[in-house]
């Protein structure tokens, strides 16, 4: 009998049935993906100290673990559905209905889109899926691309395309909208590029050494370009420009964009079309909860964390018994704090099951979340710490009614 | 300045007009902005086009409750009636 | 031109494996092993996977992992398979998404209707 069922075979799900495994229980994990790794498999970056984090390697590395500790990995599997059931958790899935005492939701994020007209032609993907078909299926998503939205997930895919030989032609603002009011402000998109260095707003001014230092960009060969933009590794950062339509009739076949001011307003007479083949929008993150909604879970809504946010403690603990979750469901950070979580997860689970030997490991592990997370080069939100003190008391809130 | 054409849902096809227009002469919430318009009823079960309405709504000065607001229904996955239980 | 990324400064080699053949809507197109349909298919070019149901307006994938549904094909007849997940089999056969019979929407007056329905009738009795 299966002691604990996982879905999700990404950093977060493959580190917790490791960490179950380890503790003799039996772990199953189930996967949407035709292989296991989740986004990490997709991941390729250099770390501030120069090398490279390679997350096909990481995930193999995972995996490996994780199989050889007995855990049954099965991929190309869709759960539609769980319910409590007399003390159990049923989970209904493309292969059956399983029945386990312990449940963990580890089915990370989707990405949230900077629509502008034209974005649903062929040719038009999110950046993740650009990352994807480079680095995981090793095909070009096309000749000339342009990327729409600039972030800190973006400007790290943009190079990973660059590196895999993708030519990324220019990254550009998204037209405002009232869906793209953040996005599509040179100011705010700036702060937000630069907050994580800490830097107080007039950033250009600040832009210097210290910045590259912490950004771990100093390979990174940083300079202006005329007109408010930026080329970091090559690739040029269009601050002040914004595509107000993709064109084509089949396909992809360009941009239309214009100069905008620093509030994203549109210059007349600056319209022009860049050609490109394929086009990546680049939103945020946010939490895929699906499941938690469906069983019933509490939420919070934390746009630190991404949005909403299913309730857990340090414990990965829900409110609903038996359910828990772990990795970027549980808020927006990145692969190493998804592992941390996920061996907090693996390791409470087994202790909620009477089979934890030792409390040691798990009060343990619990600390190296905090670690990892105090040690990361760069958030994707700096209010995150704040986030998770408000979490954590509305599950106290939620736990004590 | 923007398009009020332009595809929010791309699902059902739901245009960032007709999303404007229906909360303007409603005021109403997230689920019910789903239920005139069909934004968020597709085949992606809203997976793509919810945190757009969610600032669609906020940008109208409607925060997002700590309640998920559009609900999910499960099967939270398009599944055949056979895998539900019908016959072949 | 070769889409596919065969070498890769710190990912190295792309694993040699078999090539195979598949068809979508009718024609054939060369795989890799270990590619999906939707990442196969845009290795030979091909963008669009689909129109919208309703609009006719084309789509082709989107996220690339299963969430939005845009890349949805028929695969051996099975319909709504979402390409972007599906491995490419030796022979598969993928057809693109066609728009769909809507006779209620399309009727206008009761000899309208008629006809549509009558229309929509026959090519269901055809495709039986």
């Amino acid at each position: 009998m299966t002691d604990v069922l996982i879905v999700g075979a990404g950093p977060a799900g493959l580190s917790a049935a490791l960490a179950s495994a380890e503790q003799g229980l039996s772990v199953r994990v189930l996967d949407e993906f035709y292989r296991p790794g989740g986004r990490l498999l997709g991941q390729l970056h250099e770390e501030p100290d120069g090398k490279w984090w390679n997350g096909l390697a990481e995930a193999a590395t995972l995996c490996e673990k994780a199989q050889q500790a007995g855990v049954d990995i099965r991929c190309g599997v869709s759960v539609y559905n769980v319910a409590q059931n007399d003390g159990m958790w049923q989970v209904f899935t493309t292969e059956g209905v399983f029945e386990v005492p312990a449940l963990l939701l580890a089915t990370g994020a989707s990405e949230t889109a900077v629509p502008v007209p034209g974005w649903t032609l062929p040719g038009v993907m999110s950046i993740g899926a650009a990352q994807v078909m480079t680095n995981v299926q090793r095909v070009r998503p096309g000749e000339r691309g342009v990327i729409i939205g600039i972030n800190v997930l973006s400007v790290a895919i943009a190079r990973e395309l660059k590196l895999a030989g993708v030519h990324v032609d220019r990254m550009v603002l998204p037209a405002l909208s009232p869906v793209t009011s953040a996005a599509g402000n040179p100011v705010q998109v700036m702060e937000s590029l630069l907050r994580v260095a800490h830097l107080a707003p007039s950033p250009l001014l600040r832009l210097g050494s210290r910045l590259l230092q912490t950004l771990g960009l100093q390979k990174a060969g940083l300079h202006f370009l005329p007109g408010g933009g930026i080329r970091m590794w090559g690739i040029p950062l269009h601050l002040r420009t914004a595509a107000l339509e993709i064109v084509g009739t089949e396909q992809v076949e360009g941009v239309r964009i214009a100069r905008i001011t620093p509030e994203g307003i549109p210059v007349p007479g600056t319209e022009k079309i860049v050609p490109a083949d394929f086009v990546c929008i680049a939103g945020g993150l946010s939490p895929l909860a699906e499941l938690a909604a469906v069983a019933g879970c509490s939420f919070a809504w934390l746009p630190s964390l991404g949005g909403h946010v299913p309730l857990h403690n340090e414990r990965m603990q829900t409110t609903l018994p038996g359910l828990y979750v772990a990795g970027n469901i549980t808020g927006i950070e990145s692969a190493k704090v998804a592992i941390a979580q996920g061996t907090v997860a693996g390791l409470s689970i087994a202790a909620d099951l009477g089979r934890l030997r030792d409390p040691e490991p798990l009060r343990q592990a619990m600390e190296q979340v905090r670690l990892v997370r105090e040690q990361a080069a760069i958030q994707f939100h700096p209010e995150i710490a704040r986030g998770r003190e408000r979490l954590q008391q509305m599950y106290e809130q939620a736990k004590a009614v | 300045m923007f398009t009020q054409d332009m595809v929010i849902c791309r699902c059902e096809e739901v245009s960032l007009g007709k999303l404007m227009q229906t909360f303007a002469a409603h005021g109403c919430s997230a689920r019910e902005l789903k239920l005139r318009t069909r934004a968020g009823m597709g085949t992606c079960g809203g997976r793509t086009c919810r945190s757009l309405i969610l600032a669609l709504l906020q940008e109208s000065g409607q925060e997002p409750s700590h309640a998920v607001p559009l609900g999910y229904q499960p099967p939270v996955r398009p599944v055949s009636f056979s895998l539900l239980g019908g016959r072949e | 031109m070769d889409r596919r990324i065969l070498n890769h400064p710190v990912l190295g080699p792309s694993a040699p494996g078999k090539t195979l053949t598949f068809h979508f809507d009718g024609k054939p197109y060369t795989a890799m092993q270990g590619e999906t349909v939707a990442a196969a298919l845009l290795a030979n070019g091909i963008r669009r996977l689909r129109v919208h149901e309703e609009s006719g307006s084309p789509r082709g994938l989107y996220c690339n992992i299963g969430h939005c549904f845009e890349c949805r094909v028929t695969i051996d007849d099975q319909p709504g398979v979402r390409a972007c997940l599906t491995l490419v089999k030796e022979g598969m056969k993928v057809f693109s998404g066609k728009v769909l019979p809507a006779p209620l929407k399309q009727a206008k007056s009761p000899d309208a209707s008629e006809k549509q329905n009558s229309h929509f009738i026959a090519e269901r009795a055809e495709s039986r």
